[in-house]
């Protein structure tokens, strides 16, 4: 008898050896063991070619592997090598590759005719675009998004503000977080975060704000916890308005109303003071004091003594803070003696909870100010850190600018010598940039979805890289103001550049489909200041084309016509590059636009902004080896260094040498930080007979933002399938609601209907809704309040007065 | 699909072991070596399809001591194609 051997196969072999390789990952990851890239390319038949990028979703920044097959993402990894990340990642980035291939993805240009759109050639929807500009260049406006890239941000940036000399240009993050950008500068005269996320690291007390990372930023949450599972003592605090899956795993959970957080955190400074437990020797060598100024409102205020500060803060005692807020007194006062403690680190995390807030800067000013108050600042573990959701937020819209009032750089169009130094870069004729701050992003659209003839000057809209359809507040006012979408705005017209049909496209005359994440080259910023770089994996499908590509090539259009804005002070188009022999490489033309790395030559004209505000960035080609680099990134000895701590001696460069802490960009020019005094005030709409309910709307872990993206991704789509409003038990039994009801929300603005899931994953507490925002079918934001903070110019869409009924089956 | 996960356990001193039996009766799993670590767990997973990956996870993340569940790895090349939101009826291109 034979014995016969059955040997495996090529693709038992391949499934054995993935099987083997996933589990090496794992192991790797949970032991904390890095290795280099590429972990599966040594594997002779397995033919993945894998390169590392930062995920396409949140402001983590988390990196990830992308191993690609035949032109295609077969499968994505954690990246070990990455410091953020360690190679983890959750369940959104776990699917993002799967993010390029739905069915429906935007091929083609398409052009409204009537009441149906028809395929046009891109050459066609490029002049189309540069007719509606040529007509009214100042009725021109673009809407970007902090998932422009960097180079994509920028060239748009340079296109309005340098070219067509308007600043009508403004960005998603406006909804998301200028309320910290207004308190970082309103407090330390210069934007972003001070610390990273090794903060998470070193604290002993982490405090969450308003803010729910566990579904939110869950990679850097979990970082946190693994440090208690190792035994570390790190105590977590969610201050909120309702319970989440944060808050399951801190040991202290503050329920506050909505506005609350302004008492609690002059609660907190004003036992500080009582109690003497404030850090006198940091308070008095570092900072000054600043209140309001009710008869000239601006963001930096006017000056005030400490005396008059703790004057202002002596009403907000823990028993007054405990009637304002609803938390206890006694919760306030353990805040207050962890605050005194300094031997204890401490570190603040906040996200959309304290910045989609109608007094947004006041809470962020007020934050920053306990910690410098208490010395919570300036060494590791100790700072206060605003989170992002979009993964440039900070790469792009605060950095390279492109908010309404702002250039490259964090400088900003109403300084001239600004101006003059942006006119210079660009190398434009001077007085190119108009000194008129621009639209901010709700009054754009107030002023697109207005008739003409009432007052509606900005006519035209581009909107790249995002869904102002689903996520501007209130939206029946813009887009349904009588019942009627199209009353008196038939002069108007919406262009639209995105990879997938969205509720805005929906709206839209002109559809571009565009390319996403590894179909192009990028460069993003993160949440902790980190630049990060990718190469272009994949081609886009059919005719989707890059965004940046897109700009250029309307503004190349314009040129060719002679718009003398696309030209520069030599008469040369406002984006020539040239190749090595100095010879332009036509980049406006789609089949010459990858001849050379135009997001390389971007970067390095962008980056000669950055050093005017000590936001310093390092070559490309640093960014090419790097999972990433902190601002500012200074060349010392030949070797480009990251900064962990800005504002600190001994991490910060630009701090002189034995001034232990400086904020060399303070707005009152002598290194201090401001500590503001703001006072409570209630929120915009409050709960009353008509309209008994408050209304949070929010995120949830399976979505990202408006679900453009995640609901395209069966497993997360099914995971999470649809808008729910979550009710509490009594609330339920109120109104003789079940799980599962369908139920009319309503609010003055107007109604919508949708399941209820009592409790749901968030319990509210009583007398408060919570409903997400991803669900194009279910708008939210037909209900929302465009109520905003008066520095900012942020909405508030975590606190609306609604009704509820249950509807008839 | 082939996957792989990094299970954080908390508290894992006092439910280390009935976690890894619980875990341990989940199918379509090989558990990793957790000595380095011993409060993150290595985990692979070989589920048929994307249906019995998510139900695998969602498990994981409902097991006794278990805190958090980070994925670390994914294979789809093999996934039934992707559906579209025109196909279930979801809102459709223009």
């Amino acid at each position: 008898m034979k014995l016969q051997l059955s040997m495996p196969t090529d693709a038992q072999q391949r499934r054995e050896f993935l099987k083997s390789s996933a589990m090496a990952m794992a192991a790797a990851v949970a032991s904390g063991i890095e290795f280099p890239l590429p972990i599966l390319a040594e594997e002779p038949t397995a033919g993945v070619n894998w390169q590392k990028a930062p995920c396409r979703f949140c402001g983590t920044g988390c990196h990830v592997q992308v191993g690609v097959q035949s032109g295609k993402v077969v499968a994505v990894a954690g990246d070990r090598n990455a410091e953020v990340n360690k190679g983890l990642l959750c369940v959104k980035g776990y699917h993002v590759g799967a993010a390029l291939y739905g069915k429906d993805r935007l091929t083609t240009p398409l052009l409204r005719t009537g009441s149906s759109y028809r395929k046009i050639s891109w050459d066609a929807a490029i002049k189309i675009i540069a007719d509606r500009i040529e007509a009214a260049p100042a009725r021109f406006a673009m809407y970007g998004s902090g998932q422009w890239t960097i180079p994509e941000g920028y060239a748009a940036q340079k296109f309005m503000k340098g070219g067509l000399s308007n600043n009508h240009i403004d960005p998603n993050a406006r909804l998301c977080m200028s309320s910290a950008v207004t308190g970082f500068l309103a407090t330390y005269g210069v934007d972003e975060p001070a610390g990273c996320y090794d903060d998470l690291d070193a604290c002993d007390v982490l405090i969450m704000w308003g803010n729910n990372p566990a579904e939110m930023h869950p990679v850097l949450f979990s970082r946190v916890i693994d440090r208690r599972g190792r035994g570390e003592k790190v105590t977590l605090i969610d201050i909120g308005t309702r319970r989440t899956r944060t808050t399951e795993a801190c040991q202290h959970y503050l329920e506050m109303k909505g506005h609350g957080d302004l008492a609690i955190a002059n609660g907190i400074a004003h036992l500080l003071i009582a109690n003497e437990t404030y850090s006198r020797k940091f308070v008095e060598s570092f900072c000054n004091f600043k209140a309001p100024d009710d008869a000239n409102p601006n963001l930096h205020g006017k000056a005030i003594s400490f005396d008059e500060y703790k004057t202002l803060l002596e009403p907000y005692t823990p028993e007054y803070v405990e009637t304002l807020s609803g938390v206890p007194a006694d919760q306030i006062r353990l805040l207050a003696d962890l605050f005194g403690n300094p031997d204890l680190k401490i570190t603040s995390l906040w996200c959309m909870g304290m910045n989609q807030h109608t007094r947004g800067t006041a809470i962020n000013s007020l934050v920053h100010g306990i910690h410098l108050l208490s010395g919570h600042f300036g060494s590791p573990g100790n700072a206060p850190t605003s989170l992002t959701g979009q993964p440039s937020a900070c790469g792009t819209v605060r950095e390279v600018g492109t908010l309404s009032h702002a250039l490259p750089g964090g400088r900003v169009v109403t300084e001239a010598q600004h101006r003059q130094d942006s006119e210079d870069l660009w190398h434009v004729p001077a007085g190119r940039i108009n000194p008129t701050p621009g639209h901010h992003a709700v009054k754009m659209w107030e002023s697109f979805c207005t008739p003409t003839d009432e007052g509606g000057d900005i006519g035209t809209i581009w909107v790249q890289v995002t869904n102002p359809g689903q996520t501007l507040p209130n939206l029946n006012k813009l887009f349904n103001p009588k019942g009627d979408n199209t009353a008196g705005l038939d002069d108007k017209f919406l262009i639209v550049s995105d990879v997938y049909p969205t509720a805005t496209t929906r709206l839209a005359d002109l559809i571009l489909p565009s390319a996403m994440w590894v179909e192009k080259n990028g460069l993003v910023g993160n949440s902790e200041r980190r630049t990060q770089q990718w190469f272009k994996m994949v081609d886009p499908p059919g005719e989707a084309r890059d965004d940046c590509w897109q700009t250029i090539a309307v503004a190349h259009e314009l040129f060719t016509r002679g718009t003398a804005g696309m030209k520069d002070r030599d008469g040369r188009f406002l984006f020539e590059i040239t190749d090595k022999v100095g010879s332009p490489v036509p980049v406006w033309e789609w089949e010459h636009y990858y001849d050379t790395n135009v997001d390389e030559h971007l970067f390095e004209e962008y980056r000669r902004f950055t050093r005017y505000k000590h936001k310093d960035l390092a070559p490309y080609t640093e960014y090419v080896k790097a999972r990433g680099l902190r601002w500012p990134v200074v060349e010392t000895d030949g070797q480009w260094q990251e900064t962990r701590f800005r504002f600190a001696e001994g991490f910060d460069p630009y701090v002189t040498e034995g001034k232990e802490i400086q904020f060399y960009h303070s707005s009152t020019h002598d290194d201090r930080a401001q500590i503001w005094f703001h006072p409570w005030i209630a929120p915009a709409e409050i709960p009353d007979k008509d309209y008994p309910l408050m209304l949070c709307t929010g995120r949830v872990l399976e979505h990202w933002h408006s679900g453009s993206l995640t609901r395209r991704i069966p497993e997360l789509s099914r995971a999470m399938p649809g808008a729910y409003v979550e009710v509490h038990p009594a609330d339920a039994s109120e109104y003789g609601l079940r799980n599962g009801d369908r139920v009319k929300m309503e609010s003055r603005r107007g109604s919508l209907v949708l399941p209820v899931w009592i409790d749901g994953r968030g319990k509210p507490p009583r007398g408060t809704v919570y409903i997400p925002f991803f669900d194009e079918t279910v708008m939210v934001n037909d209900l929302t309040l465009d109520a905003l903070d008066p520095f900012s110019k942020q909405p508030d869409y975590k606190k609306a007065a609604v009704r509820i009924s249950k509807v008839a089956s | 699909m082939i996957a792989s996960v990094v299970l954080t356990l908390d508290n894992y001193a006092e439910t280390f072991q009935e976690t890894v039996d619980e875990i341990s009766r989940i199918p379509c799993l090989s558990l990793g070596l957790t000595e380095a670590v011993a409060h993150r767990i290595p985990v692979m997973i070989d589920s048929p399809d994307p249906d019995a990956l998510e139900e695998i996870t969602q498990r994981l993340q409902q097991c006794r001591g278990v805190a958090f569940v980070d994925v670390v790895f994914v294979h789809f090349e093999n996934e039934p194609s992707r559906t579209s939101l025109a196909d279930s009826g979801k809102p459709t291109p223009p």
